[in-house]
């Protein structure tokens, strides 16, 4: 009996064991997998709920050429708050990334809804012609077209 | 080894159901959350359709060194007239202090109704009103 039953035991511990690290893998897996879908889920419905404009007048003179700035006004018209923070924003003029930006909301102190901010990019000499502005906040991208005399 | 088998299925069943149950909960979630964003947006493309403006007159005063704004909400959207922005010249003037039809103590600008914005300001050349949903009108300024 002795003999039948030592092994039976050893069979049954080593299925046990087996089965339940084959379990334990897979849990952890889908917990993994589960994981990464709810981040992608915020970030797509975040990027949903993102989208600004560039709501500064063209014909008014954006580019100060005394100072070398250009000034753009950026209203939030999605339906979340953004990060009032100069990093969040990517800015392109005439393909050339700007380091130099800096943002100040005008109406308030966070960016919401509705909330405008004040863009200001120093350095930049622009020649007489067309020039083209480029802003990219999360997944939202806008293009500013301007001239300058 | 019978009741063995059993037991490994029952485990790695239990395993399973487990993985299903986190997988199933975390995609409904995420679905639903994704879905409320998608009918946010929709909601507010469906008003920034519905919004129009149009700016009647642009008049500055030489005299007296004020610009007087008069917009008329030409859609069918109810507008917030903190959410409205106006750039004088490409400079940010607060609409603070507008009236709409008269009435200074509301923020809302109702289908039909003109808003009026008297600001202090430098002889301008134009001016560009926005709505919250990012319907504009610019506008020359007449001098008087």
């Amino acid at each position: 009996m002795a003999e039948i039953s030592v092994p039976t035991l050893i069979l049954f511990i080593a299925s046990i064991v087996i089965a339940a690290g084959v379990a334990g893998v897979l849990i952890d897996t889908v917990s993994g997998i589960s994981n990464a879908v709810d981040d992608r889920g915020g970030d797509v419905s975040k990027s949903i709920k993102t989208d600004v404009e560039i709501i500064s007048d063209p014909e008014a003179g954006v580019y100060d050429d005394a100072n070398g700035t250009i000034t753009l006004y950026v209203k939030n018209t999605g339906v979340r708050t953004l990060p009032a923070d100069a990093d969040a924003v990517d800015l392109f003029v005439d393909g050339q990334y700007q380091t130099a930006t800096s943002l100040q909301v005008v109406d308030g102190t966070e960016w919401t809804p509705n909330g405008v901010v004040e863009l200001t990019v120093s350095g930049v000499s622009l020649s007489p012609g067309d020039h083209r502005v480029k802003l990219v906040l999360d997944s939202d991208e806008e293009v500013f077209r301007f001239r300058t005399s | 080894m019978g009741f063995g088998v059993s037991g490994a299925t029952a485990i790695v069943f239990l395993g399973l159901f487990i993985a299903a149950g986190t997988m199933f909960t975390t995609t409904a979630t995420t679905f639903e959350q994704v879905d409320e964003a998608r009918d946010d947006r929709q909601e507010q493309l469906l008003d920034r359709r519905n919004t129009a403006i149009a700016v009647t007159s642009a008049v500055y005063n030489n005299t007296t060194s004020t610009l007087n704004l008069s917009v008329v909400n030409e859609g069918s959207t109810t507008l917030s007239v903190n959410g409205t922005t106006v750039l004088v010249d490409n400079e940010y003037d607060s609409t603070a202090s507008a009236r709409v039809d008269g009435t200074a103590a509301t923020d809302l600008w109702e289908p039909g109704e003109t808003m009026t914005l008297n600001v202090s300001t430098s002889e301008p050349a134009r001016v560009k009103v926005v709505t919250e949903y990012g319907v504009a009108e610019t506008s020359q300024v007449t001098v008087t």
